[in-house]
């Protein structure tokens, strides 16, 4: 639930609540009021009559009143005591009953006693009370009305900063290098967290340069040292006197030294392509760049036995040139290390794209971990950035990179234009 | 050779030594300058990044003193930027760490030949002849029908006479360094079979000698 309907909720039940508490409270207090003020009336009543029994010593002549009756009735020695009750009062004129309040009291002429009943209708009072309540139903209403278009139109106004704040947030991206922009709320929760998103969001930022800087020094750094090793493996192996076993042994480092060296070399290319650093680019037409690139592995597939079916078409794509030959070495070397021996591998080419199948193992590849750093299948030796490589590649101009198994055959597709 | 990392200074010295080669070398910018403005090479191998200056600098000075030494740069820098500013200032060729010796050699030797033009163009090896402007190569003049690769291999055994190189430092030579070959070279075996049975084909000599499996080396000994 949204905190705008949870609030609003909330705080219509309690409003209700309040009012419905009020109304009563209202309604009571009124009825009160207005029956103590017929009291008093019938009180009147009550001493008007005690005062004329006893300067006539009779009683009075009743008159007919609308909204008055006064009865007197002989009694006995009886005590009657004197309260005020709720009757019914008959209205002659409508000819109907109404409500109505009653003072019984007693009098005594001579030596004869009589009750004195006084009753006077309460229908006035009753329409009082009625108006009172529809006007309250009245607010009730309304101010229900209120509150809901208040939350509507005010607080969404209210939540804005909040809601484009969020939006920001969610297209947040570590690799676009582009902080959270600070806004204006005039809010001040809003702002401080504004503040403190954007603080974080530029520190984060600045973290994540820094860390890529490192990573890209750091590879930078370490190609002097190889160059080192590398040369001096290079003069051991010119000494006249080696044995086969040492042989083995410089064989076996040259091998460490030289995977060290393309993963370092990849990583480095990867951090300058996220980096966009890699800006040159031409329009060029790439079937040729394959043929050549096919024909070069030619060697290296016929020594494994594997086939190459290529069906190449004019292909014209926008990029830059060493980004290609990367994407077609490791796209080559791909099909050809994750083969077995008298595999195949088909090239498609056309217009609108190129379509790599090889023929290799016999499961379905999880597209999901195939592309990321440093995956690889446990009896491959290559460095695991291959993909990651062609897909940051596809990514940097919007290529669609996908990857499928069907009949037996490990199929990576670039879609060039959408 | 000017460069500032003493184990590849060394490296390079030693591999380069014998054959009647002269190789001097200096540790920083400063010593460099002095050297190339006193002593004139037929290749001088540039790191670009010294201690106390830019490599581009020497090359720079080099160029405004009308010097036609060869340079050759090398970086640990594969920034297309560094490549592009060093082969526009006039370098030869731009060779980026970490790099095998013979390649190096094969770079240097390169450069020279190009630069002590003396109207031929051919690189002579007992009796294998090539001519590097046809891209022909013939043994007792018989002309061999190598391919691109086998070409590009003998120019590369030749460099590197006499002197081991690994497996992995051929196959980059041919391939490239980007290409991730695996450590499986067994596709070698057939480029250098075919270039040895072609050359003994046409009555020459088996210089190819198998390196405990280490690697070759193309010797005349």
């Amino acid at each position: 639930m949204r905190l705008l309907d949870k609030y609003n909720r909330t705080s219509l039940i309690a409003t209700c609540f309040i009012i419905i508490v009020a109304g009563f409270v209202y309604y009571f207090t009124i009825s009160y009021i207005l029956t103590r003020q017929v009291d008093k009336d019938l009180m009147v009543e009550e001493n008007e009559i005690f005062d004329y029994v006893k300067l006539n010593g009779r009683l009075p002549q009743v008159f007919k009143s609308e909204d008055l009756k006064i009865k007197f009735e002989k009694i006995g020695n009886e005590a009657v005591l004197r309260k005020f009750v709720d009757t019914q009062y008959y209205n002659d004129l409508d000819q109907e009953m109404e409500a109505g309040r009653s003072l019984i009291s007693s009098v005594r002429v001579g030596e004869q006693p009589y009750k004195i009943i006084i009753t006077e209708s309460k229908v006035e009072t009753e329409d009082l009370i009625r108006v009172i309540f529809f006007i309250t139903l009245g607010i009730i209403l309304l101010l229900l009305v209120f509150l809901l278009l208040v939350n509507r139109l005010v607080m969404r106004n209210l939540w804005q900063p909040f809601y484009s704040m969020l939006q920001q947030i969610k297209q947040f991206n570590l690799a676009d290098q582009q902080a959270i922009a600070p806004l204006n709320a005039n809010i001040d929760e809003f702002n401080d967290m504004n503040r403190e998103v954007t603080a974080m969001s530029k520190r984060v930022t600045h973290d994540y340069i820094a860390l890529k800087k490192f990573v890209e020094n750091a590879a930078h750094e370490l190609m002097t040292p190889v160059a080192v090793l590398n040369s001096k493996l290079d003069n051991l192996a010119q000494d006249n006197d080696i044995t086969v076993h040492q042989s083995e042994l410089i064989t076996e480092l040259y091998g460490v030294i030289g995977k060290m060296t393309r993963l370092n070399k990849s990583m480095l290319l990867l951090a300058r392509i996220e980096n966009r650093l890699m800006p040159e680019q031409v329009e060029m037409e790439i079937s040729e760049a394959l043929r050549e690139k096919l024909s070069e592995f030619q060697g290296l597939y016929q020594a494994r036995g594997i086939v190459v079916e290529a069906h190449l078409q004019p292909c014209h794509v926008n990029m830059n040139r060493d980004l290609l030959t990367n994407l077609f070495n490791n796209l080559l070397a791909n099909a050809m290390r994750h083969n077995h021996t008298g595999g195949k591998v088909i090239v498609d080419l056309d217009a609108s794209g190129i379509r790599m199948s090889n023929t290799g193992k016999d499961t379905t590849l999880d597209e999901k971990v195939i592309f990321q750093r440093f995956y690889k299948s446990s009896e491959s030796d290559g460095t695991g950035l291959g993909l990651t490589l062609v897909k940051e590649i596809c990514d940097l101009y919007g290529f669609q990179l996908s990857y499928h198994y069907a009949d037996q055959l490990h199929c990576f597709t670039i879609q060039f234009r959408a | 050779m000017i460069e500032d990392e003493p184990g590849l200074r060394e490296s390079i010295q030693q591999y380069f030594a014998g054959g009647g080669n002269v190789c001097e070398v200096v540790a920083d910018y400063a010593s460099a300058l002095q050297k190339i403005n006193i002593y004139r090479y037929d290749c001088i191998v540039l790191d670009i990044t010294l201690p106390d200056g830019s490599g581009l600098d020497i090359l720079e000075n080099l160029k405004i003193n009308n010097h036609p030494d060869g340079v050759l740069i090398v970086s640990a820098k594969n920034s297309l930027d560094d490549r592009l500013n060093g082969l526009d200032m006039g370098a030869d060729d731009y060779l980026v760490k970490p790099f095998h010796l013979s390649e190096l050699k094969a770079r240097v030797t390169s450069i020279v030949r190009r630069k002590s033009f003396d109207g031929s163009r051919t690189v002579t090896f007992s009796e294998i002849k090539i001519d590097l402007t046809a891209q022909q190569v013939m043994v007792h003049d018989i002309i061999l029908k190598l391919t691109k690769k086998e070409y590009a291999l003998l120019l590369y055994f030749i460099a590197n006479k006499a002197k081991v190189i690994s497996k992995n430092a051929i196959a980059e030579h041919l391939w490239g360094d980007e290409v991730d070959l695996s450590d499986n070279f067994d596709f070698l075996y057939s480029h250098i079979k075919n270039l040895r049975k072609k050359i003994m084909d046409a009555g020459g000599k088996d210089y190819i000698q198998s390196a405990y499996g280490m690697g070759y080396k193309f010797t005349d000994l």
